[in-house]
Order: C-alpha cells, then structure tokens, then sequence
C-alpha cells in the first residue's frame, strides 16, 4: 500500500451534485480494490494558469489515498473517460513523507543535543549557526 | 592600470533553508509563484539563490503544479 495524491480538474459547467457524483464512483473504485480514501477535498473553482479545453475556470477536487498500482490505473481509466473531468495528476507521496519524517527527527536530535548542552554549562554556549544544513536525501 | 570595478554584493541564501520550510508542494501555488517570473520560467539558482538540494524539489514541484494547470508553462 501507497499514499498517493490525486488531484483533478472538473468542468465549470459542472453542477455541485455532479462532482459529488464522480467523487463517489472514484470513491467506490478505491474501497473495491481494497485501499483507503483518506480525504476527499474540494478545492472549489479556480482559475486555470493557461487554457484547458477551452476554458479558463476549472473545479479542482483532491483526494487523498491508500492504495496499489491496480487502483491507481483503475481510477485514471475511468478519471480519462469522464467527458466533465478535463485533467488528472496523481502523484506518490511516500517519498515527500518520508524526507518530512527524516527532517524532522533530525530537528528534534538537534533541539534536544541544544537544550542539553544548555544545561551542562552555558558559559561556553556558542552562537547558533544562522542556517541550518539539510540532511543529505 | 585596470580599473577594478568593486561592488558589494549580499550573499544570497537559500529562502526555504533560512525560513526552514520543509514541504515544497506543488498545490502551494503562492509559494511557487515567487520562483516564476513573468514569462512563467523556472528562476534559476543564480538568481534566486535557492540551495542545490531546494532546487530540486523546487523545480519538481513547479513542474507538476504546471500539469494540473495551477501554474502556466508560457504567458499567453
């Protein structure tokens, strides 16, 4: 099982209840396949950076999911055969958690290796460097 | 003799180390936008200053925040 993302674009002529319509069949094809929606956002129209299929607003509509390669290539068949949805993009977000993760522990190794050293004698504290050093990925 | 031209020039750093921001995503369409200029190009790292490894995610995210239609790839 994976995160995944993903995000789509749904006609502006579309009604409320027909993006409803299409979060709940998209919705269905995940539960089938045995994954997790975890959210279903939307976004609300917004205006699109360059024209898609003539139109300059779009619907944007996010979901957040757990799931395998098979749901994932079922729910972009069906996202391409849906004449209101114009655009789709799904994207793997293990990787993105995990540095988050990483980085965040590695804060935490710092901040407790600071206040300790604090603690031990603060005479000899020198100043914080001003940026701090990303983990190598 | 050469005239040395001597300008002060401000050591650039890197926006997301300095304000440690973590999550370059490509929905935060008011964070990427600072690193498009007007004819919707990725700004480069000589410019922008931004560090080898934010670059990348940087660049990464712009280009997927373009496929889904949230940046542009070309002014009209």
């Amino acid at each position: 099982m994976r995160n995944y993302e993903i995000m789509f674009i749904v006609s502006p002529e579309a009604t409320e209840e027909d993006i409803d319509k299409i979060n709940g069949q998209i919705e269905g094809v995940i539960t089938a396949g045995g994954g997790k929606a975890e959210k279903i956002e939307k976004l609300g129209k917004r205006r699109l950076a360059y024209i898609v299929k003539k139109f300059r607003e779009g619907a944007y509509v996010l979901f957040t999911l757990q799931g395998d390669g098979a749901i994932i290539r079922e729910v972009e068949r069906r996202l391409r055969v849906m004449d209101l949805v114009f655009k789709y993009l799904t994207v793997n977000m293990d990787g993105a958690m995990k540095r988050l993760d990483k980085i965040k522990a590695h804060r935490q190794k710092r901040a407790a290796h600071r206040s300790r050293a604090r603690n031990e004698g603060s005479e000899r504290r020198q100043p914080a460097p001003a940026a701090e050093q990303m983990p190598e990925e | 003799m050469a005239i040395q031209k001597q300008y002060y020039r401000r050591k650039k750093v890197c926006k997301f180390c300095v304000e440690r921001i973590d999550n370059i995503n490509y929905k935060d369409v008011k964070l990427l936008s600072q690193f498009v200029p007007e004819r919707a190009k990725i700004m480069p790292r000589r410019i922008s200053g931004v560090c080898t490894p934010h670059q990348r995610l940087l660049s990464d995210a712009i280009k997927k925040a373009r496929n889904i239609a949230l940046l542009p790839f070309a002014t009209e």
